[in-house]
């Protein structure tokens, strides 16, 4: 099994200085250089998600999905007009390319913070309660662990028909919560032995109110941890699935792009087509990825302290 | 014999998961919107055969019924007929799992040695270029978008430089020359594999490689290292005969862990290369709606997938001799 207790037992910080710790964290993130790639690596992906609004603005024919070059109707390569050429028929691969930006934040952030809900809400109540709803949290987490979750979506695609982006997000959700769990379960069991909890409960606390009030903030910061692992998540299986070609056909994502290229044919004699949604996909995975350890790093001094060790 | 309580215990565990998994299933398949009927009979069916097997799987009778002979079917092989194929099911899945485990086990193993491997030498060179290069590396193959990578290593090596195959298993000249011998023909399908493995291996290696590098650092803060070191042993001896095969444990753990992740790789990959396993057959049997190809390829990939993890723990037992259960 993973070894959760490496995680470290994040203090409970005096609200006063929450300011001052967020800095420090800051700057240890800073300095990793990880963390600085990743998130400038993410700078520009936002920053394209926000201009994906500009292009329709300036002609109808830069629309994403409904625009067409009145003068294109395939695929041709880039030029003044297009900046990345145009696909199979004639619409804007640029203005694609940002859509999906926006599309990717869209579904990997929420399906990454229902998912942390999820599995924070669930990893807390059976840490707490133990007994019956532990155990049966626990076998529900891990018969869920072991399902490959694209695979998973599938299979609901086939029953559900076409399934609409939300409802991709939503299944993702469910299904990639067991992993956040685990690790807040652990967490909320050394958290349970300590005498505020105590200390709370003799003073007549609820469940509820332990749970929430004084478990739920110390958890937190880990909980926020896992996030940026569950949006890459989220985000390669949002690509795959619409890569498969059982995506929301409403959407642009790069997964969608690339089914495009794909299943038309054009893979061989379009590289300017082939290259950008592929290339987007794996950065904008990797800058999570690359924050996510940095992430680790400011949260858990130990692995700080490995420059020292050796 | 404590590992044998252990063993009993996985496996009633994976038993009861396992059905969990069979009667979700079994719900969704026919409480899902739309006929249930449609699901489970071939629309090219005759009336008259059609009628047959309905009352065959009792689709007309109570839920409960239906789901003792969902059960009884399971276990006794019998997955019904695919849509597409017009044959069993079993038959047809049967026919497609030597090569997914083939092509699956291979690479892992593959990327699973590299990883360890490169992961020690990281380690040992720790804040060194070296290790920077080599942690890069692996964050970056480790995040690629895999059925992108395996599209360009198409486009480079089958298209460009014209090395491998396209797509597909065999070549069937090669086949259905009388002429060739069995190498010639091993030797065919091992060309074929090539990309695909390369795809799957490039997936895997880097987080092999950097959970290694972790616990290879975190091994050689342990006392017996310095021990060896008092000892004057010689740095290699350290590294390879000490530090080395303690530190590969997690990466097995992980093996085990990320199974899942793994293997919705392995059906992409079989996708893009055309290769027939069970991956590819899932994503055909959706895209088709054939429901019962679906529903068993499905329910055989998770069976693996529990099986898989009880393999990765004896083996972690076996490896770590501290571990008893």
């Amino acid at each position: 099994m993973g070894r959760p207790e490496l995680k470290g037992d994040i203090e409970i910080r005096s609200r006063q200085h929450w300011i001052d710790h967020f800095f420090e964290g800051w700057s240890v993130f800073w300095e990793n250089p990880l963390g600085k790639i990743g998130v400038v690596l993410l700078g520009i992906f936002a920053l394209m998600a926000v201009c994906s609004f500009v292009p329709p603005l300036i002609h109808p024919m830069y629309h994403p999905m409904t625009g067409v070059d009145p003068d294109i109707y395939s695929s041709v390569g880039p030029s003044v007009r297009h900046w990345l050429g145009t696909d199979f028929m004639g619409r804007d691969i640029f203005s694609q390319l940002l859509a999906g930006a926006r599309v990717a934040f869209m579904v990997g952030v929420s399906a990454a913070f229902m998912s942390i809900f999820l599995g924070t809400a669930f990893g807390m109540i059976a840490g707490y309660m133990g007994g019956f709803v532990d155990t049966l949290l626990m076998r529900l987490a891990d018969v869920i662990m072991v399902l490959p979750t694209l695979l998973v979506v599938l299979i609901l695609a086939s029953l559900f028909g076409q399934l609409n982006i939300w409802t991709i997000v939503l299944i993702i959700a469910l299904f990639r919560w067991p992993g956040v769990s685990r690790v807040i379960r652990s967490q909320t069991l050394t958290l349970k032995q300590r005498p505020f909890i105590e200390a709370a409960r003799v003073a007549g606390a609820s469940h509820m109110r332990i749970i929430f009030r004084h478990i739920m903030p110390n958890v937190l910061p880990l909980a926020f941890l896992y996030m940026t692992f569950r949006v890459t998540a989220a985000i390669i299986i949002e690509a795959a699935l619409a890569f498969l070609g059982f995506g929301d056909p409403g959407t642009v994502s790069w997964g969608m792009m690339l089914q495009w290229v794909w299943k038309t044919g054009h893979m061989f004699k379009a590289l300017y087509w082939l290259l950008p949604p592929g290339i987007c996909i794996s950065l904008i995975t990797l800058s999570f990825y690359m924050i996510g350890r940095a992430m680790d790093e400011v949260l858990d001094p130990r692995l700080r302290k490995e420059e020292a060790a050796r | 014999m404590e590992i044998k309580r252990y063993l009993t215990r996985r496996l009633i565990q994976i038993l009861l998961s396992f059905f969990v998994i069979l009667t979700v299933l079994f719900l969704l398949f026919r409480l899902a919107p739309g006929d249930p009927v449609s699901r489970m009979i071939d629309p090219s069916m005759s009336p008259e055969d059609a009628e047959h097997l309905i009352a065959q799987l009792g689709l007309r009778e109570p839920l409960w019924k239906q789901y003792v002979v969902y059960v009884r079917n399971f276990f006794t092989g019998d997955f019904g007929y695919s849509f597409h194929y017009g044959r069993p099911v079993l038959t047809v899945i049967w026919e497609k799992l030597p090569n997914t485990v083939l092509l699956f086990t291979s690479s892992i193993i593959l990327s699973a040695l590299v990883g360890i491997f490169l992961g020690k030498i990281a380690a040992w060179n720790k804040g060194k270029p070296l290790d920077l290069w080599m942690t890069i590396g692996a964050l970056v193959t480790h995040t690629v978008f895999l059925p992108w990578l395996a599209l360009i290593l198409i486009w480079v090596f089958a298209y460009k430089l014209g090395w491998f195959p396209i797509t597909g298993i065999i070549s069937e000249e090669i086949w259905l020359d009388p002429e060739s011998g069995a190498f010639a023909k091993l030797l065919d399908v091992a060309h074929h594999m090539v990309l695909p493995m390369a795809t799957l291996f490039c997936i895997h290696f880097g987080s092999y490689l950097l959970i290694m590098r972790s616990s290879m650092l975190e091994t050689l803060k342990e006392d017996y290292i310095l021990t060896a070191r008092a000892k004057g042993l010689r740095e290699s001896v350290i590294r390879d005969r000490h530090a080395a095969p303690n530190a590969a444990l997690p990466v097995v753990t992980s093996v085990g862990l990320s199974l899942a992740f793994s293997i919705n790789g392995g059906a992409l990959t079989e996708t893009v290369f055309t290769w027939p396993g069970i991956g590819r057959e899932l994503v055909f049997a959706v895209s088709h709606n054939d429901y019962p190809l679906a529903q068993a390829s499905f329910l055989l990939i998770a069976l693996v997938v529990l099986v898989a993890n009880l393999v990765v723990d004896i083996l972690y037992a076996y490896l770590d001799p501290r571990i008893r259960y």
